[in-house]
């Protein structure tokens, strides 16, 4: 093995989107030397497509606004599945992450104050999202890249080096973990332009991958989404936690074919976009479930007053959390009050003045004037449910991002479970992946601190057997091409694990899931190692396959409806299926198995935001019995 | 409708130089470049390689020369590139050519590392935000909107024939701090574009502009940033 290129660094970080750069500023600014492998070109991550902004209590645009309040939204969101305690911290934590980012240089809307604007989203009781126009997600990464070049020439003053301290590793993929005993000690993979291995020496491993939704036909994801950190996890001894929920988000584009799929944001909404049907009718005010209806308008003329009076009024309905919206959408689509193109349409063009819409959405304007060919400053836009984010993620120590099972592995952002519970709230997500991006840099930190010298070793074995592995789909033969599997995969996925689910088409999923992961066994890729496409492609399909395997299994079993996760069979919500986590390992012979783990409970302080009430919708009538009649804690104000 | 793809291929292993192939795929007018190029590397050559990444013109993956302009492939549908002659499809100029479609775009992002892209200010991190009006905002937002997709740099004639020359996309993420109210930057980042390989390379040709899949006024931000190195004043 010795005629592999190496690297011996404290941490490594794997992806560098929005949590992999945040985490590895944080290890490099806690002194360690500190690498970001990432599959594409820096700054380039799937992070700079969202659209609406940082969630973060900084209550500037409305002071009652802070973290008790968005903690209670983002549990609402979730529908209670969420861990408390990274709920807890993140709706601490993210005004902190916020202005420090704009410490660092980021751009923001302002308030005519001069503070940063915050706007409103589904879900969130105040304007909550900083903001730059419908561009945040790459002004978010852009500032993190140039905080990154910041630190490197600063390196370079101290050491004459500008990588001494943090290096990017650009379009290399990583195949697999290594490991000494339980402990990670690296990680192996491949040059994208070259082909040639690379293996990285390091106590400490940060997964920062991202999404899974590349396993799904309609998705607004990026080519890098095919679930490589949750599949790394998984085949390093680590575990999935709530992998059957899954998020559409209401509203992608539908037409024309080539960019069905492509996000509009929500934004569109948050300014004042309704969504109608074919009848001209505002039909989310038929689709308010009971938990949100003291919160969400009855009328169209109270949702219009609420723009300029939310004191006073109530929110409109478009702004529900995105997996109500979604099957809304969904059912007026099946019953036949859809748009020509199969969707819905959503509309600003008669809510706002044009320059006002140009102004506040010009990526949205831009994105259908020229994709689309439709004005939306005069016309609506069509548009229906899209794959765009997994809940579901490495199971983590709340507070140190820590991987349960695997000494020295941490995961932040997309990849990390249980955050979001069964349904992420839009914003959420900028802010989850700087608050534990941060926090697993921390952990990573003191992990390799703490091991005083006793780091792990890589063995030779292993990377052999990494570099077998790796190699295996330049066999001679007329087997499949990748990209024939990935597609069915792709269908499959679409058709039977989709936003409406059925045990029968799961079912079905799994036994085709089965078939297609014999066939990428078989898969056959020509040419050399350097830049090709279609070894990548066969390499990404184990991660794909083993992924959707995971989401579908456990969707199987979770016989209730909640959040991105909807069953046909099972309509309701079951407060008997809220105390479970559902809970993905690889057993001793490679198959996934799929346990019950009970959710953590949460402490009084944190029950108390709530009104007895509203809990009864959530938890069983025994836990209920056990909670103090009234609670005690900081109420909200 | 059915079009012909020419793309300029390069394989280093085999080739020395790079040559035109032509390629038949069936596509409808409304699907992009972008989407005929997967066609022919899902149906008929898998070996076929470039960059792409989001897919709707923000991560700036897949510029390329397409008819002989630059331009992102996941933005320009077939139906206004003259499908009915063969579509040109080549690499963007002025950086190395690594395979087909993808240049080796360290030269590109050294340029940019080297005008100091980064908030420069002294003192203590403020506890909460700085404020910034709204006018103050305002005067660069336009080059903030920059996405380092490298069409409007390698547009550049100065660029082709001096490498050394910073390139717009350097000069357009300097403009962005220049003229940013809470940087402090601004005069040493003008004292690097006032040297040989800056700003007065610049021959205002606006081939950068026409490039610029975002719609910068790059011309614009490089004007302004030599009249701020004549006046001395942001």
């Amino acid at each position: 093995m010795g005629e592999h290129e190496r690297h011996v660094y404290d941490v490594v970080v794997i992806g560098a989107g929005g949590a992999g750069l945040r985490a590895a500023i944080e290890a490099r600014q806690r002194g360690m030397r500190t690498a970001v492998i990432c599959k594409s070109l820096f700054g380039k991550a799937h992070t700079v497509m969202a659209e609406g902004g940082i969630a973060a209590a900084m209550a500037n645009v409305n002071s009652h606004d802070d973290w008790q309040v968005h903690f209670r939204d983002t549990m609402r969101g979730g529908k209670f599945l969420n861990s408390w305690r990274m709920a807890q911290l993140h709706a601490q934590e993210a005004p902190q992450r916020v202005w420090e980012l704009e410490a660092w240089g980021a751009l923001f809307d302002r308030t005519p104050d001069g503070r940063i604007s915050q706007r409103n989203f589904g879900g969130h009781e105040y304007p909550r999202l900083a903001h730059v126009g419908d561009r945040t997600g790459l002004e978010l990464i852009r500032t993190l890249q140039q905080r990154i070049v910041a630190l490197q020439q600063e390196d370079f003053r101290q050491h004459g080096d500008y990588e001494a301290r943090l290096r990017v590793f650009a379009e290399c993929t990583i195949t697999e973990l290594l490991k000494d005993g339980p402990r990670v000690a690296g990680a192996f993979g491949y040059w994208r332009e070259s082909g040639r291995f690379v293996v990285f020496e390091a106590p400490a491993v940060i997964l920062a991958t991202g999404g899974i939704g590349k396993s799904y036909k309609v998705t607004s994801n990026s080519w890098e989404y095919t679930g490589d950190g949750h599949a790394l996890a998984l085949l390093a001894g680590g575990s999935l936690v709530n992998m059957e929920f899954v998020q559409f988000h209401p509203t992608g584009m539908v037409w024309p074919p080539s960019v069905k799929g492509i996000l509009v944001t929500e934004s569109v909404r948050g300014d004042g976009g309704v969504l109608r049907n074919s009848e001209g009718k505002r039909f989310m005010f038929d689709y308010v479930p009971d938990v949100f209806r003291a919160k969400y308008a009855e009328t169209e003329e109270e949702a219009d007053r609420w723009y300029a009076d939310p004191d006073s009024n109530r929110r409109p309905p478009e702004l529900l959390p995105r997996d109500e919206v979604a099957r809304a959408i969904n059912s007026e689509v099946k019953e036949g009050r859809g748009s020509p193109h199969g969707g819905v349409l959503l509309d600003v063009s008669s809510r706002l003045p044009a320059d006002v819409i140009r102004r506040k959405l010009p990526s949205m304007y831009h994105q259908f004037k020229e994709l689309a060919d439709v004005d939306i400053t005069a016309e609506p836009m069509e548009v229906g449910p899209t794959c765009h984010y997994v809940m579901g993620g490495v199971e983590v120590d709340p507070d140190t991002e820590g991987a349960v099972g695997v000494p020295g592995l941490f995961a932040a952002g997309e990849v990390a479970g249980g955050m979001h519970g069964s349904n992420r709230l839009g914003g959420n997500s900028l802010s989850d992946l700087l608050v534990f991006g941060r926090r697993a840099g921390l952990a990573a930190a003191a992990w390799v601190e703490s091991l005083a010298g006793d780091s792990p070793a890589v063995a030779a074995d292993d990377v052999t057997a990494a570099e077998r592995t790796a190699l295996a789909p330049f066999r001679d033969g007329t087997a499949d091409n990748p990209y024939a599997v990935h597609q069915e995969l792709q269908q499959t996925m679409n058709d039977l694990v989709g936003i409406i689910r059925r045990a029968g088409e799961m079912e079905e999923a799994l036994d085709r899931l089965e078939r297609l992961r014999k066939r990428a066994a078989e898969v056959a890729v020509e040419g050399h190692r350097q830049f090709n496409p279609g070894w990548h492609l066969a390499l990404d399909l184990r991660n794909m396959l083993l992924v959707s395997e995971c989401v579908a299994r456990a969707a199987l079993q979770r016989e209730e409806s909640r959040g991105g996760h909807t069953r046909e069979d099972f309509p309701k919500a079951s407060a008997q299926w809220r105390r479970w986590n559902l809970v993905c390992r690889l057993d001793a012979t490679g198959q996934v198995s799929v346990d019950r783990k009970p959710l953590a409970s949460m402490p009084p302080e944190l029950l108390g935001l709530f009104e007895r009430k509203e809990l009864a919708s959530y938890l069983a009538e025994d836990e209920l019995a056990g909670l103090p009649e009234q609670p005690t804690g900081g109420g909200p104000r | 409708m059915d079009i012909t793809l020419k793309i300029r291929r390069f394989d280093p292993e085999n080739d020395t130089e790079p040559h035109w192939e032509a390629y038949g795929v069936t596509v409808l007018p409304t699907d992009r470049v972008l989407d005929a190029l997967h066609k022919v590397k899902w149906e008929v050559d898998g070996s076929l390689t470039f960059r792409r990444s989001c897919a709707h013109g923000v991560c700036g993956s897949d510029a390329m020369r397409i008819n002989g302009r630059n331009r992102l492939a996941c933005k320009t549908l077939i139906k206004d590139v003259n499908p009915d002659k063969p579509i040109t499809v080549e690499a963007i100029k002025g950086l190395p050519l690594q395979k087909d479609l993808v240049v080796d775009m360290e030269p590109f992002f050294d340029a940019y590392r080297d005008v100091m892209p980064f908030l420069i200010t002294r003192g203590n991190e403020p506890t909460r935000e700085r404020l910034q009006s709204s006018k103050d905002r305002e005067r660069f937002d336009d080059t903030t909107k920059c996405i380092l997709c490298a069409a409007c740099t390698t547009s550049c004639p100065v660029y082709w024939v001096d490498g050394q020359y910073f390139g717009p996309a350097a000069i357009v993420n300097a403009h962005r701090f220049i003229f940013d109210s809470r940087d402090e930057g601004a005069q040493q980042r003008l004292e690097i574009l006032n040297e040989r390989e800056g700003v007065w390379r610049c021959r205002t040709t606006f081939n950068c502009t026409e490039a610029c899949p975002r719609g910068i006024e790059i011309t614009k931000a490089i004007q302004e940033v030599k009249r701020a190195l004549l006046t001395r004043a942001v």
